[in-house]
């Protein structure tokens, strides 16, 4: 069964002559353990559809299903709870919490939810993604592929269902992209994730085990890797 | 080189502006409160003290700078037209009115110009000056009460005239009046020259006193800097002198004392002008924390943008520009605002102020000033503020590096210190979160605390302050017995029971017959006679002139002293008392119930201090020591040189060198020996109420035996203690002395009390004041710092909120932030108020000596709930303005 799908998901901004459809009915289903990445140009509405996948954004119509469970029909305050359970975010620039290190920026949305973090599950993430050493670092003193290196933990650490990446890579050289994707891919089939991937990059896009390209709010083809 | 740029730079600096109008709002009213400060402030000390110069010149009688005195009308013609004097104004006087109706005034009948009448406040309100040719004049309403004239035009009025010697009764047409001023000493007619002139004739004038019919020239110079200069270089210039009296071309000058400076610092407290320093200070203080906190956090939260700036080739110089003009711009705004606004809180306030600090009568309210000076010092006082607080947010804005700017996030400078502790696997909760990012900027979490706690610790102190002015301390020390009656002059500080009118004997029949008073007695003064004791000539050089005296000056004054034998003949002042106030003397030595058993015996005076303590310089006798006293009906002066005697009357025409001195008069005098039973002080409520000589007291038979007068000088009474009873005697009191014999006055521990409260109020309602303007200052602060807080943060929030952060647990964070600044503050201005408020309370008990220092915490309790309201609802309010964008809006923005 799908852990995540989309039936006829439609987003329109504005209306009558001005209206942009920024979504036009895209329909998609994902596996569990699935990477999948979605490309497309800048415009495309790739991030409408990220944005939509993770609850931030409300569609105008069609519905998002994650985990068998029809988030739209969720409030926002029971949408924000469903998302620290279920879904885990990285995002382009890192958005950690400044005045908050390594460590609990890592642990921040399990606190959020008001529960006591896994301490061996946790520590095996920190291992895995080399961040043992900088545990008690701000965000600041770290190097770009450090500070995405501790978004995905944080993505990973509630055990979600899925996690949405919104161009990850998209301020790394390719080198440190190489590396920070290489860990994304090997802790999701360590930890078992499925990760959505968003990116322009076709090279990165390679990546990962299928491919959705969308241009113009629809999906134009799907390809498995 | 010089760039033409100015437009490009103030262009920049007003898009800038444009950008931020919430943050523009704030400065604007930071700017405005800061002003409204400074201009209160100044509006009511201007005010005070013009309303000082004010009351000098309606005592002086005018406000002309300098006058030339008992002129010829050669000399005044011409002196008159130099052109140092800017304005003129004459007077011509036929004499003072002698009817008996004046025998309480002094009416000076006299022509006067339009210009004299306006400097001296005698212009009329209703009606006009007389016309020449006419036997019009102008007078004031008092005058016409006391004649019995009703106060319409056109009424005739008659009074006798002593002019040179020679009386006459003229009558003259009402042609204007204006309303009587207590302030001034004299009455005034004003009549037209051609008929002054007839008087003048008709009495047949020699003006042997130099007044009568001379001219008197009042005039004004430019300026009051140097008038006696400008007075002295008027009479060289036109050949005159005022240096040798006996010369013919000596002319008499008058200087204007009202506008002497000295006097005003002498009458004003110097505590009152540091006051005004403090306050000054503390205005700039208060300003430069929020304007300083606005820029410092605009300018953190702008850097980019200025690394940008300075990226694309603008230098530091011109981005510290950027950041003063915009200040500049916002001040435009806000200092008009608050000038307006100040000065109407200045214009209630200033009479409040100046009626409880001149509580010796030396101002007397009139007007609240309008001295443009006032605007012109608040502004730039404000503007100087402004300037100040901007200084290092621009610098620090101009330093700013391009690529470091771009990396720049607002905990940039924490990260750097924060030490690398031990992992703690606790993570974080909501209450360690908020309290982290109260670490984020460090100087504005600081700076708006400290804002927030001034207001707290100001209110504190405001609190604390006027609790510790000590009514019972005041009472004891102002009045020592519940009533005093007496003739009005008693009361009066500049008259100091000068024309020695005794009680009337109605009101003490009366008050003798009454209930509720358990005790009372009469104290006499002296009416009639002089008194003398025989001292040392080494007691002058080390008594109480030697306090304000050169040694020079007491050697002169020595020698000009009557002696007899070694002896000199030293004047003193003495009373007589009944047991009653015997009763209320302090005894510091000896034994006073003597003076209530035994004959020629005698207590010396020696005055306290406001604290209390005895000065030991007032008097020399002591206990045991044996008092000789001359009583005297009448004195001579004779010439100390030469042993001439001259008639009092003579005294003017005498040349300026002679050496003149008084002295008892042979065959009008006798001595009496006493001893010194007890060494006491007066209360100051009971006693002649000042000091000028060594004073002595008596009781009542004895005084009136040796002394051979009865002028009681005033009655005093207790009552019992029924508050009841107290109140009739006080609404009688007021009611006698105002309706039936407005001649007498009275004073009682309501008159006190009434007194102090209006001086604690005023107290209080100042402190207050200054503590709600710099609260809302602080509050407003605390906004800023919220709200700015708040947008800064907007993609962290919505980065918090899309890993799972609800709007609940965001609200809760906020509130916690708000919250602990409100901690912050408590903690400070608690802090403040135990270390500040000992030694402010020292500055006051030292200027004010009824003043009890009792440290107080209540008030700090009671600004807890009001900042703690704000703490919950300033953040709450503030999310408002963050919630309206969806996540996405705001994840999608970048920069």
């Amino acid at each position: 069964m799908a852990i995540l799908s989309t039936t006829n998901l439609k987003k329109i901004y504005g209306n009558g002559e001005n209206a942009v459809h920024a979504l036009d009915g895209v329909t998609l289903s994902i596996e569990p353990g699935e990477f999948t990445a979605i490309i497309g140009t800048s415009g495309s509405g790739k991030s409408t559809l990220l944005h939509m996948l993770g609850g931030l954004d409300r569609p105008t119509s069609g519905s998002v299903t994650v985990d068998g469970k029809d988030i739209f029909s969720l409030k926002d305050e029971a949408l924000t709870i469903f998302r620290r359970r279920k879904i885990g975010f990285v995002f382009q620039n890192y958005n950690l919490v400044p005045v908050l290190n390594v460590y609990e920026n890592i642990v921040l949305p399990i606190q959020l939810d008001g529960n006591e973090p896994d301490a061996a599950y946790i520590d095996n993430i920190i291992e895995t993604l080399g961040l043992s050493e900088k545990l008690s670092n701000l965000p600041n003193n770290l190097s770009g592929g450090q500070q995405q290196r501790v978004a995905i933990a944080r993505a990973i650490a509630s055990k979600p269902a899925i996690i949405l990446a919104d161009e990850p890579t998209g301020n790394l050289d390719s080198k440190t992209s190489q590396d920070v994707l290489g860990l994304l891919k090997l802790t999701s089939k360590k930890f078992s994730q499925t990760i959505v991937m968003i990116t322009h990059n076709e090279e990165i896009a390679q990546l990962a085990d299928r491919i959705i390209r969308i241009e113009d709010g629809k999906i134009v083809t799907r390809e498995n890797m | 080189m010089r760039v033409a740029n100015r437009k490009c730079i103030y262009r920049l600096a007003f898009k800038n502006l444009q950008a931020a109008k919430l943050r523009n709002l704030i400065t604007v009213l930071a700017v405005a409160l800061t002003t409204i400060l400074f201009t209160t402030l100044f509006t009511i000390a201007l005010s005070m003290v013009e309303n000082f110069q004010q009351s000098n010149f309606r005592q002086v009688g005018t406000y002309a700078h300098g006058i030339f005195k008992e002129l010829t009308k050669e000399q005044f013609d011409e002196l008159k037209d130099d052109p140092l004097i800017k304005e003129w104004g004459l007077r011509r006087i036929a004499g003072l009115a002698t009817d008996d109706v004046f025998n309480k005034s002094q009416v000076e009948v006299s022509y006067m110009d339009e210009n004299y009448a306006k400097f001296g406040f005698t212009t009329p309100a209703v009606g006009h000056l007389p016309e020449e040719g006419t036997n019009q004049a102008a007078t004031d309403l008092k005058l016409l009460s006391l004649l019995g004239v009703e106060p319409e035009l056109g009424n005739e009025f008659t009074v006798t005239i002593d002019v040179d010697g020679t009386e006459t009764t003229e009558t003259f047409t009402l042609c204007g009046y204006w309303e009587y001023d207590e302030v001034t000493v004299a009455n005034h007619i004003v009549m037209a020259e051609s008929r002054l002139d007839e008087i003048l004739e008709k009495c047949n004038n020699q003006n042997r006193n130099g007044r009568t019919g001379s001219y008197q020239l009042n005039v004004m110079f430019r300026n009051a800097s140097s008038i006696e200069n400008d007075l002295k270089t008027v009479l060289k210039k036109h050949g005159f002198q005022n240096d040798e009296v006996g010369k013919d071309n000596y002319i008499k000058l008058g200087i204007n004392w009202g506008y002497v400076g000295a006097q005003l610092f002498d009458s004003i407290d110097f505590s009152v002008i540091l006051g005004i320093i403090v306050v000054v200070i503390l205005i700039i203080f208060t300003g430069y924390l929020i304007i300083y906190n606005i820029f410092q956090i605009s300018v953190a939260g702008d850097i980019r943008h200025y690394g940008l700036l300075k990226t694309i080739g603008t230098t530091g110089k011109q981005i510290k520009k950027i950041v003063r003009i915009q200040s500049l711009l916002l001040s435009g705004i806000g200092i008009p605002i608050g000038l307006l606004l100040g000065y109407g809180t200045g214009v209630l306030l200033a009479p409040v102020v100046i009626g409880a600090v001149s509580n010796n009568d030396s101002i007397y309210y009139a007007s609240v000033s309008a001295n443009p000076a006032i605007f012109i010092g608040a502004a730039l006082f404000s503007v100087i503020t402004v300037l100040i607080s901007c200084r290092k947010p621009s610098k620090m804005a101009g330093k700013v590096s391009p690529i470091e700017a771009l990396r720049y996030t607002e905990s940039d400078s924490l990260s750097k210190k924060r030490k690398v502790k031990k992992v703690s696997r606790k993570g974080i909760s909501i209450f360690s979160m908020a309290f982290a990012n109260m670490g984020r900027n460090r100087k504005k979490t600081f700076v708006t605390v400290l804002s927030m706690s001034l207001s707290i610790v100001l209110f504190t102190l405001t609190v604390i302050l006027s609790n510790g002015f000590s009514m019972e301390k005041y009472l004891s020390n102002m009045i020592s017995t519940d009533f005093i009656v007496a003739d009005a002059s008693y009361f009066n500080v500049r008259m100091h029971w000068g024309d020695r009118t005794p009680v009337s004997d109605d009101i003490v029949a009366l008050l003798e017959n009454m209930d509720g008073i358990t005790g009372a007695g009469k104290t006499y003064g002296e009416a009639d006679f002089f008194v003398y004791d025989f001292i040392e000539e080494d007691y002058i050089r080390s008594g109480h002139l030697s306090r304000y005296y050169s040694a020079e000056d007491i050697e002169h004054y020595i020698s000009s002293m009557p002696r007899e034998g070694n002896q000199i003949l030293n004047e003193i002042d003495i009373y007589g008392m009944d047991e009653f106030c015997l009763d209320e003397l302090k005894v510091w030595d000896g034994d006073i119930s003597r003076l209530k058993t035994e004959e020629n015996v005698i207590a010396a005076v020696y005055f306290e201090d406001d604290y209390g303590n005895m000065e030991d310089w007032t008097n020399w006798a002591k206990v045991g020591d044996t008092v000789k006293i001359r009583y005297s009906r009448e004195t001579e002066y004779y010439d100390t040189q030469t042993g001439e005697i001259y008639e009092a009357d003579n005294l003017d025409s005498l040349p300026a060198t002679a050496s003149i001195s008084k002295r008892p008069k042979e065959g009008t005098f006798k001595d009496m020996e006493y001893e010194v039973a007890a060494v006491v002080s007066i209360p100051t409520s009971l006693n002649y109420r000042f000091y000028a000589n060594e004073q002595f007291v008596l009781n009542s038979e004895q005084f009136i035996r040796d002394t051979g007068t009865s002028v009681p000088m005033y009655y005093t009474f207790d009552m019992v203690d029924d508050e009841a009873v107290k109140q009739d005697m006080e609404h009688f009191m007021a009611d006698y002395t105002n309706n039936v014999d407005p001649s007498l006055d009275y004073e009682s521990r309501y008159t006190y009390a009434g007194e102090f409260e209006s001086f604690r109020n005023m107290f209080l309602l100042m402190g207050s004041i200054l503590s709600f303007i710099v609260g809302l200052i602080g509050i407003l602060n605390f906004l800023n710092a919220v709200l700015t807080g708040i947008i800064t943060r907007h993609r962290e929030f919505a980065m918090l909120q899309s890993i799972g952060m609800t709007g609940k647990q965001l609200k809760k964070m906020l509130v916690l932030e708000g919250l602990y600044y409100t901690l912050g503050s408590v903690v400070i201005s608690f802090i403040l108020a135990v270390t500040i408020s000992p030694s402010a309370a020292n500055v006051v008990e030292n200027m004010f000596w009824f003043f009890e220092y009792h440290f107080m915490i209540t008030p700090l309790f009671i600004t807890v709930p009001i900042f703690t309201l704000l703490g919950i609802l300033l953040p709450l309010i503030s999310y408002r303005f963050l919630a309206k964008k969806s996540i996405v809006e705001r994840l999608r923005e970048t920069e």
